[in-house]
């Protein structure tokens, strides 16, 4: 078992497939890492030097901005838009698409299970 | 995307002219304005601007955090108060 960046316990996977399984790093970010310390793709976290194990945590520690602290920038980010009464900040607030996207139909990600509108008479 | 960094922030020369007048003026007194397109620079931090909304003319005080957005962002064009449906049930 591998602790890499606070909580993640990747398992017998690839390297650079274990690692995205930490907040704020994907496929890209996981191959430069891997690159830069000198893991080969084959490794697999189970096979790891503990050399590697401690120079990927460190690579990390310096480079990138993961879990806890990358969730707390992006909270902070939407936080100020809330608090600037800007146009952005209302859609947030509003549970709405944030980017001009259309709400007559669809958006459900932002507005969540579609509710029947009661009193609407059948056809 | 983004404007390119060359260009420089757009704003409406007008904007500039008008808040330096009222800098100069001390007063600090609302200034009506129409160029939602423009971006708030740093020199219009602490003034008050009526940015119309396509009816009237809405007040915003500009803060720090405002810089680098537009004036357009803080008076919205569109006023939705709900369906009246959403209404019913919520009174049921």
């Amino acid at each position: 078992m591998a602790r890499i960046a606070g909580v993640n316990i990747p398992t017998q996977k690839r390297v650079h497939i274990a690692l995205t399984y930490i907040h704020g790093i994907g496929h890209t970010k996981a191959r430069q890492i891997c690159q830069s310390v000198g893991v080969p793709e084959e490794r697999r976290v189970n096979q790891m030097t503990d050399d590697e194990v401690i120079r990927i945590r460190e690579a990390i520690d310096r480079d990138y901005t993961v879990e806890g602290d990358l969730r707390r920038e992006v909270a902070m980010n939407i936080k100020r838009l809330l608090d600037l009464g800007c146009y952005r900040g209302l859609r947030h607030r509003k549970g709405l698409p944030v980017h001009g996207q259309r709400t007559h139909s669809n958006a459900r990600t932002r507005k969540g299970r579609a509710r029947p509108i009661t009193g609407k008479k059948k056809a | 995307m983004s404007r390119s960094v060359w260009k420089g922030p757009f704003v409406d020369g007008y904007l500039l002219k008008k808040a330096q007048a009222v800098r100069d003026g001390g007063r600090n007194e609302v200034i009506k304005m129409w160029s939602r397109r423009s971006t708030v620079l740093p020199q219009f931090v602490g003034l008050t601007f009526g940015v119309h909304n396509g009816q009237k003319h809405i007040p915003v005080m500009v803060t720090e955090n405002m810089i680098g957005h537009k004036f357009g962002e803080f008076a919205p064009t569109r006023t939705f108060s709900g369906h009246a449906a959403d209404k019913k049930v919520r009174r049921a």
